[in-house]
């Protein structure tokens, strides 16, 4: 682990435009050859992710921290490097729960970080996409406003109870919060994020003690928040009768499995032939069962999905969003994943030295089910 | 096609016939969709019984079989051939165990017989979604590689070369013999090591099928059982690489002593006159036990168990061959005295108690020690060490001979990577079971023989050649084809996300990575049908051929229903 080191820069303009202000030196400077930044869209009303070569193009149109999240980064990461490496050096500016999905999803080689440098910065949470687009204008506004006044309840439910909001998994982050009056910080959190740093000509003596303690600060208390939020969710959905009628509004389109960054079949096990059964099939259900409704298996695609996917889960909030019946989906695999990876001590995407829990080929654990047949 | 299955209940004498209504699992499930005969006999596995299943297989133009008699594990290889001889493909076939699982454990009838009509429904089901298999036979190549020319390696190069099979031995020394041509004596006979190392290699130096490439390594081997590709190359880079083929692969390569150099206990290469064993044989061979000053010693320390502890092993051999040391040194210097420091004595085999018990004479004893340290008094060495009664003792003497934990090699980890096979905690080459496949490693046609699979001497490493040699004997017959695993996995080419998941779990180097299409591939050959990779891969590509997913389903489905 290399130590976390840091920068001051002036914090003068705000975070977007520090963010750019570094990207444009360290594009002139030829230590990044190309940007994946979001940007908003010709129209004014949304935002995508773009890579971009041209400075001008970056300065004008670039918004690092946007106030929603269209496209979850690491799918947007994945599409680049999907088949290698890229050519070029190229800065991924991402918020911290985008990173750790890349991160995360590296690990099944479905992003090449070799030429991706990660940086994230202090994160104050996304507006519900539907929210943003009754009035794009307006919640521009309102989403800055909140940020002033270090107020979540308008942002996304899961970025309400989001703990890792500051956590550095990339190569560099913006430290935002706790820090001194008109300073930012740029903190390397690896050697490739600290050699960045070095050859632009930074020195890397200033103290993160402060956006440190506030960090902290802010993360414990948000955790007490998910454990209440997450105590009150339990109580409504545990139990396989409160489940399926949690999900009984699904209707079986998939849309937050095809927006999940850590969901990465190339079929998804649901879309298959394997769960489209005969007539006499679903006859026999139905007479089992009393009843059957269709579309069927609904349930058993979320418990499915919570199956494949809660170990990787970044709480990013993306299927929820995605969800035309809004069905508390994030909120309800925010849950699950907290359960099921602290049972392998894990933390989705905190380090790419970590593997996946469940990929991770352990012999003992071969050996040990050897020897309980003996 | 018509299914037409037919089911046969074995009533394997009273195993059954006693535990479970046959009369009413035939009642339900004679009227079951594609079923075409339902019968019990008495003996399924006879003669009788084998003849009567393949005639009712031809008689009823049967598609599928299933027979509800005892364990897979035991009949099922039985049935297939019955199968083959009736004339449908042997995978079409489901056994349902109604005998272990329902008729020996289950005490009430009526419950056993409900669950072998469970247990016979599920196969019905199954077959119903099995494929033929088809099996395959490929070329295979008798020839043996050798790495290691010690005494394993040369005990396997006699016991293998042939006519119809030669062998290659791969020595990165000089010249063949290993770590025993540093030996004067072998324990526990006291017969001079070079009388059996001459004889073995002037055997496989006038051996017309063994070719020797001494200075040599392996830097390739790449196939599986029957066919490896091996590419040697010369140490000194005289000679060009030379690329051979053979169908087995024995490593021989022996061990070495753990590195003492950073060790500050012992004063080893700091203080004059402290040996490793090592050391010492070579001492002893030139003929001249001398300590440093030329003078002959007049006293010898033998400390046991160097780097047990660290280790966590017994080397097994040190307590031995310390034993022989003492007959090296009263054999040369009749008036020396010798102290064995030890931390626990193992002489076990059936000669070796009487060889200590002659051994230990008044001017030769044995302490049981702990916590030693070597330091230089005067001339002298001195050992200070906690007695049985942790009281701290003294023992000055002229020369000390350690007796170090027997290590891996250095080229343990390289000649891993090199042939795949995997190592123990220890860095030891792992065989695939230690009681029941001592000599097999994961990878079928590589052997692991001698110090190399771990500490031992010289007769259980030959003994452990020859049971190789027989292995390979057995399976690698000139002119035979190999059969490979039917049932193997398959990864679907349009659902693999190449996240290479299954290279880190396939335990037989089966799978490979196509870099263009970023895709995992498994070789058929060399796939065991293991399923690792098929539980493993996180995107549903890889499945099992006899164990898809439908037919598990279906299986089960029916089960539970």
């Amino acid at each position: 682990m290399n130590p976390l080191k840091a920068t001051g820069v002036p914090a003068k303009s705000g975070v977007n435009k520090t963010i750019i202000d570094f990207l444009d030196k360290a594009v002139e400077k030829k230590v990044f050859d190309a940007v994946i930044v979001p940007m908003k869209t010709p129209a004014q009303d949304s935002y995508s992710y773009v890579l971009v070569k041209e400075k001008s193009l970056l300065k004008e149109d670039g918004v690092p921290l946007p106030p929603t999240m269209f496209i979850q980064g690491a799918k947007a990461v994945s599409s680049i490097t999907r088949r290698g490496k890229p050519p070029m050096k190229i800065a991924a500016v991402m918020r911290p729960c985008e990173i750790r999905a890349a991160i995360e999803i590296a690990k099944l080689g479905q992003i090449d970080l070799e030429n991706i440098f990660l940086i994230s910065m202090d994160c104050p949470g996304v507006l519900p996409t539907s929210d943003f687009l009754k009035d794009p204008k307006k919640h521009e506004q309102l989403f800055e406003e909140a940020i002033q006044k270090n107020d979540d309840s308008i942002m996304r439910p899961v970025c309400q109870i989001c703990d890792k909001s500051s956590m550095i998994a990339g190569d560099l982050h913006i430290g935002t919060v706790g820090t001194k009056k008109g300073t930012f910080l740029i903190i390397s959190n690896t050697s490739k994020g600290e050699n960045v740093l070095k050859e632009l000509g930074y020195t890397l003596n200033e103290s993160i003690e402060s956006w440190q303690k506030k960090v902290t600060a802010i993360s414990a208390d948000k955790k007490k928040k998910r454990k209440k939020a997450h105590a009150e969710l339990k109580s409504k959905v545990s139990g396989l009768k409160n489940l399926v009628e949690t999900f009984s509004e699904c209707i079986n389109c998939h849309n937050c499995m095809r927006v999940c960054p850590v969901c990465i079949c190339r079929l998804c096990y649901f879309d298959s032939d394997k769960v489209k059964h005969t007539a006499d099939d679903y006859l026999s259900r139905a007479k089992s069962k009393g009843s059957m409704r269709f579309l069927p298996d609904t349930t058993l695609f979320q418990m499915g999905r919570m199956m494949h996917m809660s170990i990787s889960c970044v709480s990013c909030g993306a299927c929820e969003d995605a969800c035309s019946m809004s069905i508390p989906v994030a909120q309800i695999f925010s849950m699950i994943a907290d359960e099921t990876q602290s049972v392998f001590d894990y933390v989705s995407g905190r380090s790419i030295d970590e593997p996946i829990p469940l990929v991770a080929y352990e012999k003992e654990e071969l050996s040990s089910v050897e020897d309980a047949h003996d | 096609m018509e299914i037409k299955i037919g089911v046969y209940i074995c009533e394997c004498g009273p195993n059954i016939a006693e535990k479970i209504d046959i009369e009413k699992v035939i009642n339900a499930i004679s009227s079951l969709e594609d079923i075409a005969v339902v019968e019990k006999f008495s003996l399924l596995c006879s003669a009788d019984g084998k003849k009567y299943l393949s005639e009712q297989i031809k008689k009823n133009k049967l598609t599928h079989l299933v027979i509800a008699a005892c364990s897979p594990k035991e009949h099922e290889k039985t049935f297939m051939e019955v199968c083959e001889q009736g004339g449908i493909n042997p995978f079409l076939f489901q056994m349902a165990n109604i005998r272990e699982q329902c008729a020996w454990v289950t005490e009430d009838k009526d419950e056993a017989t409900k669950k072998a009509i469970r247990l016979i429904k599920a196969a019905i089901k199954r077959v119903g979604y099995h494929a033929s298999l088809d099996k395959k036979m490929i070329e295979s190549n008798p020839n043996v590689l050798i790495i290691g020319g010690g005494i394993a390696g040369m005990e396997a190069s006699l016991q293998l070369a042939s006519k119809d099979r030669k062998v290659f031995v791969v020595e990165k020394n000089d010249s063949l013999g290993g770590l025993v041509q540093n030996f004067e004596k072998s324990f526990d006979d006291m017969k001079l090591t070079s009388e059996i190392l001459d004889k073995k290699i002037k055997q496989i130096e006038t051996n017309e099928n063994i070719k020797v490439f001494t200075n040599s390594e392996v830097a390739e081997a790449i196939g599986f059982f029957g066919n490896f590709e091996i590419n040697i190359v010369s140490q000194s880079n005289e000679t060009e690489p030379v690329t051979i083929n053979v169908g087995a692969i024995v490593v021989a390569t022996g061990s070495n002593l753990i590195d003492l150099t950073d060790n500050t206990q012992y004063g080893y290469k700091k203080l004059d006159n402290v040996l490793t064993s090592i050391d010492f044989e070579q001492m002893n061979l030139s003929g001249n036990i001398t300590l440093k000053n030329g003078k002959k010693p007049k006293s010898v320390a033998i400390v046991h168990c160097v780097g047990r502890d660290e280790k966590g092993y017994c080397s097994e051999i040190c307590c031995m061959y310390s034993l022989k040391f003492s007959r090296y040194l009263k054999d040369k210097i009749p008036s020396v005295a010798i102290n064995h420091l030890y931390s626990d004595l193992c002489i076990p085999g059936k000669h070796h108690q009487n060889f200590y018990e002659e051994t230990k004479t008044d001017k030769i004893s044995f302490s049981r020690s702990s916590d030693i340290k070597i330091t230089q008094k005067g001339e002298q060495l001195n050992l200070t060490y906690s007695d049985e009664k942790n009281k701290t003792t003294n023992l000055l003497a002229d020369m000390v001979i350690l007796s170090p934990a027997i290590a891996p090699t250095n080229d343990a980890a390289k000649i891993a990577a090199i042939t795949g096979i995997s190592r123990d905690e220890q860095g030891f080459f792992e065989e695939e079971h230690e009681k029941i496949n001592p000599v097999s490693t994961s990878t079928d046609g590589i052997f692991i023989v001698g110090c190399a699979q771990g500490p031992k001497n010289i007769a259980d490493s030959i003994v452990q050649s020859e049971a190789a040699a027989g292995k390979i004997l057995s399976s690698l017959i000139p002119g035979k084809k190999l059969e490979p695993e039917i049932k193997t996995s398959h990864i679907s080419e349009s659902f693999c996300i190449g996240c290479k998941t299954c290279l880190t779990v396939c335990s037989y180097g089966a799978i490979t990575f196509d870099e263009t299409k970023k895709v995992s591939v498994v070789n058929e050959v060399i796939c065991r049908g293991c399923g690792n990779c098929v539980a493993a891969c996180p995107s549903g590509a890889a499945h099992s051929k006899h164990f898809n997913f439908n037919q598990l389903y279906q299986e089960l489905k029916e089960a539970v229903e």
